[in-house]
């Protein structure tokens, strides 16, 4: 059973046109890890029709709390807004492949020899890889600092980098957990004038692993600069979404190693760089 | 005692809820949300001789109780589907009605050959509209319906069913054509050719320019070409086309199908399928009906023409 009526706990507005919203989920918020994400059929029967693809930005699993953060920009999500704490909501999920986090506190190596290449290889699931006393960041573009937050709390003080393009969101929430905090708006008006690539370029030989999520822009410069750096990176990919599962085949995005495409929502959201391609 | 099973051209169904190629995966992605058993059948995703990875995105647009996509048959190709996708169904006692594509009549019938042993049913589609070559290109012309049909027919020893297009004039046409070659059963409608334009890019939306237009909003078109074809021909129909209830599918058999399929609603009601065979069957519990055929309208009781 992956389908559950799940009640709102709370539903409000963290910026313009951005809300977080709160659910109570007695199955789902059990199953889900940092970066995976919920499909949710909000309004009438058949309008919208589909279910809306919606990444977990934060999970309570002592008070069964799920956590959303969206931007409203159509008419699945115009419907969000006007849910209200009581109300439920069908929910599938948790889905996709998160981030492979790495816990210093919980993951030790074996031995040196786990530490080899291969337990890295692109071969195994995401979940089965760690990293050991690496040194992260993190890079978030506006609504895509979403399942970020999640993954933030599960490392070790990673540097954080997010970018709005004015107004900002969610800083405190982040910063608690960071290293290093680095904020950037398009226009200078909170933190840095420009985009948090520019830092994270200047810093890149700190780091051994990147996690990104974010305009398609910024994730291709991410992967640009990771991979031309030998820095491993994962980022969280998205694509006009059908069912959610993997039967439809409408969530697209190029696979980096044949000619071939990549499902978004089961072989990802979340990609190692080195599986996609941006360019067509 | 109600008995929920039918017989579409020799192929035995436990009831009349099939799944539609294309928006049931090979199976397994709704393996997770009820027991695959519980269905009449599984028309698994259409599969072509060589792998094809698709068109390029974007592939899909929500429409007004609907969606286009313009997927492109992305599929790992027969071999493939042999090898890895089919095994997956030796756990189960489920109908698997494999859906073929053809650039050639000799490729839809090596396809159907190979096939033969190992799936129930033979679905031949001749209606894709989002690929170039084959698919609705044989689907459009009532010659070429009735050729390929009779080529397949000769080398499949499965039950035959013909998928037939509803961008054509008259589908009756292509429905006698395929009833006229052999075919053991016909499914109707596949999707229905629809555009989209990107106002702020001044562009087609899909790089394929056209895509097909599925869900609730074609069920009207889908249920009347059932009807019209249903007066004509006298092998059994697959009704599909937007059935979303169970309402909606009583509507169809109603129009003369014999089974029915859910394609666009498994998308965003994974249980849809259950849904709507349970509502059948209470339906037929509550008016007093034993038999799938029997809630059929009679249609000698009044001229319909």
């Amino acid at each position: 059973m992956r389908c559950e009526i799940c009640t709102i706990v709370d539903n409000y507005r963290v910026a313009t046109d951005t809300y977080k919203m709160v659910i109570e989920s007695k199955s789902i918020v059990f199953e889900a890890s940092a970066g995976q994400f919920v499909h949710i059929r909000v309004g009438g029967e058949y309008d919208p029709l589909l279910r809306r693809p919606i990444s977990i930005c934060e999970f309570d699993k002592e008070k069964g709390y799920l956590t959303l953060l969206y931007r409203v920009c159509g008419k699945g999500t115009k419907l969000f807004v006007n849910t209200r704490p009581g109300d439920s909501l069908d929910i599938m999920g948790p889905l996709g492949k998160g981030f492979p986090v790495f816990n210093t506190e919980l993951t030790r190596p074996k031995s040196s020899m786990d530490s080899a290449n291969t337990q890295r290889g692109l071969n195994l699931p995401l979940s089965e890889v760690s990293f050991n006393d690496k040194k992260v960041a993190v890079i978030g573009g506006g609504i895509g600092i979403a399942p970020l937050l999640e993954l933030c709390k599960n490392l070790n003080k990673p540097d954080i980098y997010l970018g709005f393009r004015d107004e900002t969101y969610m800083v405190d929430e982040f910063s608690e957990h960071a290293g290093t905090f680095y904020l950037y708006t398009e226009d200078g008006k909170e933190g840095c004038k420009g985009y948090p690539i520019e830092a994270l370029a200047k810093n890149i030989n700190n780091y051994e692993v990147v996690y990104a999520c974010g305009p398609k822009i910024m994730l291709s410069k991410t992967k640009n600069l990771c991979e031309a750096n030998s820095v491993e990176c994962y980022l969280s990919m998205e694509e006009k979404m059908g069912c959610g599962i993997g039967a439809c085949l409408v969530c697209a995005c190029k696979s980096a190693q044949d000619d071939l495409y990549k499902k978004v929502c089961v072989d990802g959201p979340v990609f190692n760089s080195k599986e996609v391609k941006f360019n067509d | 005692m109600i008995d929920m099973s039918v017989d579409i051209g020799g192929l035995k169904l436990k009831n009349p809820v099939l799944v539609s190629s294309g928006t049931f995966g090979f199976g397994r992605e709704y393996s997770d949300f009820y027991d695959l058993n519980l269905l009449g059948g599984i028309a698994v995703k259409g599969i072509t001789m060589k792998p094809r990875k698709g068109n390029k995105p974007p592939r899909i647009a929500e429409t007004a109780a609907g969606i286009l996509n313009s997927v492109g048959l992305e599929n790992p190709g027969i071999n493939n589907f042999i090898e890895q996708e089919l095994p997956f169904f030796k756990n189960y006692d489920v109908p698997v009605i494999a859906n073929i594509s053809g650039n050639t009549i000799e490729e839809y019938s090596i396809m159907a050959k190979e096939l033969g042993n190992s799936v129930d049913a033979i679905e031949l589609n001749v209606s894709c509209p989002n690929v170039k070559e084959g698919g609705i290109a044989f689907g459009t012309k009532s010659e070429l319906v009735y050729k390929v049909t009779k080529a397949v027919k000769k080398c499949c020893k499965t039950p035959l069913i013909v998928k037939l297009s509803p961008n054509v004039t008259d589908i009756t046409e292509m429905a006698l054509a395929a009833e006229k070659a052999g075919a053991d059963c016909i499914s109707l409608i596949n999707t229905i050719v629809g555009m989209k334009i990107d106002i702020e890019n001044k562009r087609p939306y899909f790089d394929n320019i056209v895509a097909g237009l599925s869900g609730p909003a074609v069920m009207p078109i889908a249920l009347r070409m059932v009807w019209q074809t249903a007066q004509k021909v006298k092998i059994p129909i697959i009704g599909m086309g937007g059935i979303s209830t169970w309402r909606d599918a009583i509507e169809f058999i109603m129009a003369g199908a014999d089974a029915i399929s859910i394609g666009t609603a498994n998308f965003y009601n994974p249980y849809a399928p259950i849904d709507v065979l349970r509502g059948i069957e209470s339906y037929m519990r509550e008016k007093g009906i034993n038999k799938i055929e029997k809630i059929k309208i009679n249609k000698g009781a009044k001229n319909y023409e």
